[in-house]
């Protein structure tokens, strides 16, 4: 008895011993920096980010494209997968998949600024980079708005303000052009299809049901989800008007537009019999500045009569257009 | 077989920490960002003499602030669904019991994460309810598992799989329907995932948890011989079986559901370690609950360095490693078993 209290007790002992000795984690130097920029994110954290900004890495596309239409590319050090546009961006060191980064990748790119997007990277991801000592800014695009504002904001956190108003102002005034231009015509009732197998469409929260909103269109579906996955039943109840597909160069297994006019289902929609389907940039799914030009392109493929007078698509959107 | 002594404890137990301790530096070597010996040798030296400032940042940064968390939390995580997995063995007597097997992991996960559908904003709640998760599974697949008053092997099995598929279709359902954003991490939390660290808080909770429940589990160690005969033959030899299955119940759910609160399900860790355990120490509880411990920070340890290396800069999760060795094994187990 008295042997097997004793093992118990040095074994609980040794076990406690080894576990606590390894369980002090050495904490992380911070790294020094003259007056960093205090400020609030998006998502409400607080972040003090190292002033000038040298050394960015980006964790989403979108992210990546803000950065170079702000000119920052010199200074970004590393993306994450399908960092695709501007094709120089396939170029930079690929620290892995958005949602989950490989974070020593990542500490040896030695950033003073992260920047990731609540719509795509995991909070976890965020968390963990700013107690390793990161700044870490997130952005968090709701709404067309919401783009633009966040485009202006991370303009001046890294110190590129001018020319992130000039970008914004830019773009502002496209779309007020093309408010003016749609005045006064119904909205299409139309389908945004994120993907056909399985048919995943998109929530009233997102920014694309705002983009769709901007180019004269309204989504038939009204879900609180971000990307509702779909019956197909419920789409020919809904009969949408136009079908919307972003277009996926990159993707395997991309669509084939007469194949699924065959499928049953499919061929039961009226918008597919009538071959009324709009191909836009797959940028429509990119909260960034190029945002815009999807939403023109789609308001011209949605009010072909609205442009009627007006000269072929504008010299920008040249390079998304098919 | 020998007996089990104090000293032999001690050896067995002095020899797999170093094991460990091996695993553990190769762990700090091995990653996608290539460290030199030299290097990593100058980094522990430098922090074993407090001048942990003069290194360059960013290794110390990798070595320190991302392989050692995630080291940490493999040894913990291993060495609790160890102990519970020689747990329920052993309450179960039933040697393909495991924490994943038997849905016990799955039960943890569906508690953890209705916590944090509903209260995403008390992240220390999730390990208790992912222990509750894990017990309520673990006595309802007691009762399945029952055949005319009896506790069947293959009757367990079959309840512990079917309760396991059930709570996956329910987390599918929860996820689904009632997902916010924030839950985008989640597919990659169920397949078992170290790569995140855990907070400061947690991590505590998780320490002081391992270390009561395996002390709990480890008092109840030589009536857990004797109770591997049978429950009556225990009873006869004066064990108080209710009480020690009470302690071994309670215990080895703590055990699951804190380890898959941190980590997600990482299967067949309890059901690998304590055999291979038991094929080289013999089947003492007193010797076998210590070196499952071990074994199963060992063992976690090293499934994650290969999930985070092999693939490099790409990570898989843990849990397809440990499936990757566990299930031909289970399969091996179920076969010798049969006649």
């Amino acid at each position: 008895m008295l042997r097997r209290l004793r093992s118990i007790a040095i074994g609980s002992a040794g076990l406690a011993a080894v576990v606590g000795a390894l369980l002090c984690a050495t904490p992380l130097a911070a790294q020094s920096s003259a007056a960093p920029l205090e400020t609030t994110d998006e998502t409400g954290r607080h972040v003090a980010i190292p002033q000038p900004v040298r050394r960015i890495v980006s964790l989403a596309p979108s992210i990546t494209e803000t950065l170079y239409a702000l000119g920052a590319q010199d200074r970004l050090v590393g993306v994450t997968d399908y960092s695709d546009y501007p094709s120089e961006a396939k170029q930079k060191p690929n620290i892995g998949g958005s949602i989950n980064p490989n974070l020593e990748q990542l500490v040896a790119l030695k950033p003073d600024l992260v920047v990731a997007t609540r719509a795509l990277n995991r909070r976890e991801t965020v968390d963990a980079l700013a107690r390793l000592g990161f700044a870490v800014y997130a952005t968090d695009e709701r709404t067309v708005e919401g783009v633009l504002v966040s485009t202006e904001r991370l303009a001046d956190v890294i110190g590129a303000h001018e020319r992130g108003a000039e970008l914004v102002a830019g773009l502002r005034q496209r779309l007020a052009e093309l408010k003016r231009t749609l005045e006064g015509r119904a909205p299409r009732r139309v389908l945004f299809v994120v993907w056909h197998d399985p048919l995943i469409s998109i929530g009233r929260e997102t920014f694309l049901a705002d983009a769709l909103r901007w180019a004269g269109a309204e989504s038939v579906v009204n879900s609180s989800q971000d990307w509702p996955r779909l019956s197909l039943e419920e789409v020919v109840r809904l009969q949408p008007e136009y079908l919307v597909f972003a277009d996926s160069h990159a993707e395997q297994g991309a669509l084939n537009f007469e194949a699924l006019r065959e499928r049953p289902g499919w061929r039961n929609l009226d918008a597919v019999r009538a071959k009324r389907i709009a191909i836009i940039s797959d940028a429509v799914n990119r909260p960034c500045p190029r945002l815009v030009d999807a939403i023109e392109q789609l308001a011209r493929q949605l009010h072909p009569e609205a442009f009627a007078d007006k000269q072929a698509a504008p010299a920008e959107c040249a390079s998304c257009a098919r | 077989m020998r007996p089990v002594t104090l000293r032999r404890v001690l050896w067995t137990c002095s020899a797999l920490a170093a094991v460990l301790l091996v695993v553990v530096v190769l762990a700090l070597k091995l990653g996608a960002v290539p460290i030199s010996v030299t290097d990593l040798a100058l980094s522990l030296g430098r922090v074993a003499i407090g001048r942990s400032d003069q290194l360059p940042s960013e290794y110390s940064v990798i070595v320190f602030g991302l392989r050692w968390p995630r080291i940490l939390l493999g040894i913990l995580v291993g060495a609790a669904l160890s102990v519970a997995g020689t747990g329920f063995q052993a309450l179960l007597r039933n040697p393909l019991a495991d924490p994943y097997v038997l849905g016990v992991s799955s039960g943890a996960a569906l508690g953890a994460i209705i916590s944090l559908i509903a209260s995403p904003q008390f992240p220390l709640v999730t390990p208790l309810a992912a222990f509750l998760g894990a017990a309520l599974t673990i006595a309802a697949v007691y009762l399945l598992g029952q055949r005319e008053g009896q506790l069947d092997s293959g009757t367990l099995l079959l309840a512990g799989i079917i309760s396991a598929s059930f709570l996956s279709a329910v987390i599918m359902f929860l996820m689904t329907t009632l997902a916010g954003r924030d839950l985008r991490g989640m597919a990659f939390w169920l397949m078992g995932d170290l790569s995140t660290p855990l907070p400061a808080g947690l991590r505590w909770i998780l320490l002081a948890g391992l270390l009561g429940a395996v002390a709990a589990i480890y008092t109840t160690a030589a009536d857990l011989n004797l109770l591997i005969a049978g429950e009556r033959e225990a009873l006869h030899l004066g064990v108080d079986v209710t009480r020690v299955k009470l302690v071994v119940y309670i215990s080895a759910s703590v055990l699951t559901g804190l380890a898959v609160s941190v980590s997600g399900a990482i299967g067949y860790v309890g059901l690998l370690v304590p055999h291979v355990m038991r094929l080289l120490f013999g089947s003492d509880h007193r010797l076998l609950i210590p070196t499952a411990a071990l074994g199963g920070a060992i063992a976690v340890v090293l499934a994650d360095t290969l999930a985070r290396t092999i693939v490099a800069p790409t990570e898989l999760p843990v849990g397809a490693m440990t499936a990757m060795a566990g299930a031909p094994f289970f399969i091996y187990l179920l076969r010798r078993r049969l006649p």
